[in-house]
């Protein structure tokens, strides 16, 4: 469980970044002429959409991860088959399973090491690497997500929050890697709500205040945030390359 | 440590660059990010609105996709086993919960194929619309049959899954199909264009075919000026691009022209309407644009055949597939397999391939100032190997210039003095070639008295009381010159050579001789050889002396000439020249050698607009934009291996992926992302000519001037 409570304080930590960047967007949202409960009513679908779209990465990072670590068992199926005859793993508990495959080794130290670039990125070093996730189609993200915001409508809200969740942000491929580690949907997608969830207070509050806190007191938050990452991250390798040393 | 300057933080998120943050210029400012994803979101927030009308369409795809990401979710946890063991009761419940979220994605996201599978099955057509909508409503309708059955085999994943796959898919390839013509939406609005009229003190607004010649227009500044017309009033530049592909700024005066389809910069402009609508070579580009998007290539027709016989033969294997499983594996499995096959079939790539590219290309060709009539063209052009050059006014400017004087017993200066004193009162190309050498040379051009042109032999006058006389050598003895015997080689030398001699004499006796000839345009070499390391073969055609046309293909580098020709002898040559199999581009400036072009398998023209609009020419280039031609056939190249490419991957893929997905390979939420993914494929491997590399060859001065030439031209049809 206590791993479950570092991703959770490295979402909170890790908000502040999200106070910089998306917190623009929550702004942007505004409040609601309706009143305050209208006000929270939107920050909250706001916020859903966002944090379902993580759980949706975090699910299918984890079923990615899946696949990968039990790659010797590969037939001619659906993968549809696959996931039912994995239906007995069961290790919801624990951040790995106790006995790691070659590939479930392989994956831990990879995402480890995604995971430990993505804090140093958090650090402000490795700026270049933006490159590896610029996707051919960013330009129509931002053309939709700016379509959206200058959309009043409630539906647009909970949608703008959807496409939101795609936007590049180290934070969140650190802790999509991170799923993808734990090579199951569910632990997978639980890694995403608990850093979805931190992420939760301090986007509701920006909504409500609509204003920045001082960037050198977020600075700090990020750097909380980074380390947090980087430890999750070394486990994570640790784990990959010595697997017989536990929890 | 407080530091209230923000030169140092992200724009978007005011936190600390870092060591490399990323530069970009948004709304005209620059602005530095620490993160591509702060450079992204701060686009969101701060780019100008656009697209409103496609906010309900993302509004459907985010509702939608926020349902599907829930049951998707869903899904995987009970795929994966997890709830089995959490409470195997509770299952049911969850195959309800499924069904209740998916209900509505059906609605938000499938309604918009439903109609238009519908449309084209009342047309009697089936389209890529069909497929989808019969797949999802299949998924959909037979996990609503199980789960009031009671039965386990739930798809309500993949019904949904793949109306948002399919949605993204249309999303993105839309937003690729406008970056495509953004390059050719100005192209299409000459006669939707509006404007301001001035009638007694009044501004009204009317569109163009209220307005009427002589009328007063006002254009403001960051309009585009919709007539052509003489400036009244008000000091301004335009940007006339898009009709010389030349995007220098021209300044603008009061009297000075203005052409219709070139934009106002900074001042406001007061018109006189001189001509509009299709009398404008604006008008004229965009009636030739309009022909060219709506006339397939052959290789589209291609693919637009194979695309209607497509649908039907997917869904025969299809049911195929489905009878094939089902005597092997459960009735559910089958249908899936069926359903994977129904889905990964991917006929929107073969429609996509070729308009896609073409329209790119052509918004590559307009934005240089080049005009081209259709696909087709760009299609030829991208094969043929052999090119043929007509001589004057194309590699050669057409006039003649001054290239060297003889004297004797007399100063050059004053054998050109004279000489200009005489030609000055004369229309004849060679006289236009002497004075302007005169002037370049800054003499003063002596007054002359009682001139007489004697056509085809000369010109006699009086000069300081001496009578003058400028001509062929033979009429200068008829009028009593004597020649010194010093010139009498010399000339036989130069006329043996193809130059044109011509002499000059005064008090009985000739003083000098100039030596005029046909200039090669500067960049003619390096344009040649360019284009021969292109593999094309070159041939000069001209109606001159055989002397004239060994020189001119020498120094051109042209590796054949014919010369003496009639327009009749080079139609023949052309069709002769690589026969039926082989043919061959003519070059040419579009005044002398219209029926050639015409009869050319491509006719290019330089700077001759009107030659597209009265259908001689297939192509025609700006005003001394000669040294465009490789790249215009290194563009078509690419053009054509773009569709070609695209075609390969979309017949491919199908095959491959069909196939795939007929022997049970392919899972169908996968079969519909790939397919989605296919799509995209062409429409990136298109959007790549985007980028293709401007001219090879390096403009030289001629083309800079193209846009005075052209309001020349235009001056003298408009006074």
């Amino acid at each position: 469980m206590s791993h479950y409570i570092v991703i959770f304080v490295a979402g909170i930590a890790g908000s502040f970044h999200c106070i910089g960047m998306c917190g623009g967007f929550a702004c942007a949202l505004g409040v609601d002429p309706a009143g305050r409960i209208a006000t929270l009513y939107r920050h909250l679908l706001y916020n859903t959409g966002r944090v379902t779209t993580y759980i949706f990465m975090g699910g299918l990072a984890g079923v990615a991860g899946q696949a990968i670590s039990t790659q010797e068992d590969v037939s001619p199926k659906t993968s549809m088959e696959i996931m039912h005859n994995h239906s007995t793993l069961t290790n919801i508990g624990t951040l790995l399973p106790e006995t790691l495959s070659t590939g479930q080794r392989i994956l831990a130290v990879v995402a480890g090491l995604l995971m430990v670039v993505m804090s140093l990125q958090l650090f402000g070093y490795l700026q270049r690497l933006h490159i590896l996730f610029t996707g051919l189609s960013s330009n129509t993200l931002v053309r939709s997500l700016r379509t959206l915001l200058n959309s009043r409508s409630r539906s647009a809200t909970l949608a703008f929050g959807v496409f939101n969740g795609f936007l590049p942000c180290p934070l969140v491929y650190a802790f999509i890697a991170h799923a993808a580690a734990s090579a199951n949907i569910y632990s997978g997608m639980i890694i995403m709500v608990l850093f979805g969830l931190g992420t939760f207070p301090a986007m509701i509050l920006i909504g409500g205040i609509g204003q920045v806190i001082n960037h050198h007191w977020r600075k700090r938050a990020v750097w909380v945030a980074g380390l947090f990452i980087m430890l999750l991250g070394l486990i994570t390798i640790i784990r990959g390359l010595f697997p017989l040393t536990g929890h | 440590m407080m530091n209230n300057s923000l030169e140092n933080f992200c724009s978007h998120c005011l936190l600390s660059l870092g060591s490399q943050p990323t530069q970009r210029i948004v709304n005209g400012e620059e602005h530095a990010f620490c993160c591509y994803g702060c450079c992204l979101a701060f686009q969101v927030k701060n780019g100008s609105r656009e697209e409103p009308e496609a906010a309900w369409l993302l509004v459907r795809l985010g509702i939608g996709g926020f349902l599907s990401m829930n049951i998707m979710l869903f899904s995987l946890l009970l795929y994966s086993g997890t709830l089995d063991v959490a409470d195997s009761e509770m299952i049911p419940k969850f195959y309800w919960l499924l069904g209740i979220l998916a209900t509505p994605v059906i609605v938000i996201l499938g309604v918009p194929f439903f109609k238009e599978s519908w449309d084209g099955a009342r047309q009697g057509r089936l389209n890529s619309a069909t497929l989808i909508s019969i797949g999802a409503l299949s998924a959909y309708g037979y996990s609503l049959l199980m789960l009031f059955t009671g039965g386990k085999n739930i798809y309500f994943d993949t019904a949904t899954m793949i109306l948002v796959l399919f949605t993204l898919g249309r999303y993105l390839e839309a937003s690729g199909r406008a970056k495509a013509v953004r390059n050719v939406a100005p192209l299409l609005e000459a006669e939707r264009q509006s404007a301001t009229v001035i009638e007694n003190g009044i501004e009204k607004i009317k569109s163009i075919n209220e307005i009427k010649i002589g009328m007063k227009v006002r254009v403001l500044p960051g309009e585009r000026i919709s007539v052509d017309g003489k400036v009244l009033e008000g000091i301004s530049s335009t940007d006339e691009s898009i009709l010389t592909g030349e995007n220098r700024p021209v300044s603008k005066y009061e009297g000075d022209l203005v052409l219709a389809g070139s934009i106002n910069q900074h001042g406001s402009l007061l018109i006189e309407c001189g001509a509009l609508g299709s009398n404008t070579q604006w008008g004229l580009i965009c009636q030739s644009v309009r022909e060219s998007l709506s006339n397939p290539s052959s290789i589209q027709r291609l693919a637009d055949r194979a695309a209607i016989i497509f649908v039907p033969i997917v869904l025969s294997i299809t049911i195929l597939t489905i009878i094939y499983w089902q005597s092997q594996i459960p009735l559910n499995q089958a249908l899936l397999n069926g359903l994977a096959v129904l889905v990964v079939a991917c006929p929107c790539a073969l429609g996509l391939a070729a308009p896609l590219a073409t329209a790119l290309g052509m918004g590559q060709f307009l934005k240089r100032g080049c005009l081209i009539r259709g696909g087709e063209v760009q299609e030829t052009l991208a094969k043929i190997r052999r090119i043929a050059f007509d001589k004057t006014g194309t590699l050669t400017k057409g006039a003649t210039s001054l290239i060297k004087i003889e004297n004797d017993d007399a100063t050059q200066e004053a054998v050109l003095q004279r000489a200009a004193g005489l030609e000055q009162h004369s229309e004849h190309s060679l006289a236009h070639g002497i004075v302007s050498a005169a002037k370049e040379r800054k003499l003063n051009i002596k007054k002359s008295e009682l001139v007489q042109a004697v056509a085809g032999s000369g010109i006699i006058g009086y000069i300081e009381g001496e009578l003058t006389a400028v001509g062929r050598s033979e009429w200068m003895k008829k009028q009593g010159m004597e020649m010194p015997s010093s010139f009498v080689k010399k000339i036989r030398n130069y006329e043996s050579s193809g130059q044109t001699v011509v002499c000059v004499g005064w008090s009985g006796k000739i003083h000098g001789i100039l030596l005029l000839d046909d200039m090669l345009i500067p960049e003619v070499p390096i344009m040649v050889k360019t284009i021969q390391k292109l593999g094309m073969s070159t041939v000069l055609l001209t109606g001159d002396l055989p002397a004239v046309a060994s020189r001119i293909a020498k120094s051109a580098g042209i590796e054949e000439w014919e010369a003496s020709m009639s327009p009749e002898d080079k139609c023949v040559f052309l069709e002769q020249w690589g026969g039926i199999n082989d043919p061959a581009i003519m070059v040419g400036d579009g005044l002398n050698d219209g029926p050639v072009l015409a009869r050319a398998e491509v006719g290019i023209a330089v700077g001759a607009a009107t030659d597209l609009a009265r259908e001689t020419a297939d192509l025609v280039l700006p005003e001394n934009g000669l040294a465009l031609l490789p790249w215009v056939i290194s563009l078509s190249r690419a053009v054509h291996r773009t569709i070609v490419i695209n075609l390969l991957w979309a017949f491919g893929y199908n095959i491959v992926a069909i196939s795939l997905a007929a022997f049970g390979l392919l899972q169908p939420i996968l079969a519909a992302g790939l397919m989605a993914g296919s799509s995209l494929i062409v429409v990136f491997n298109s959007l790549r000519l985007e980028q293709f590399p401007d001219n090879q060859v390096e403009l030289s001065q001629g083309t800079s001037f193209s846009s005075e030439t052209i309001t020349t031209n235009y001056q003298n049809t408009f006074n």
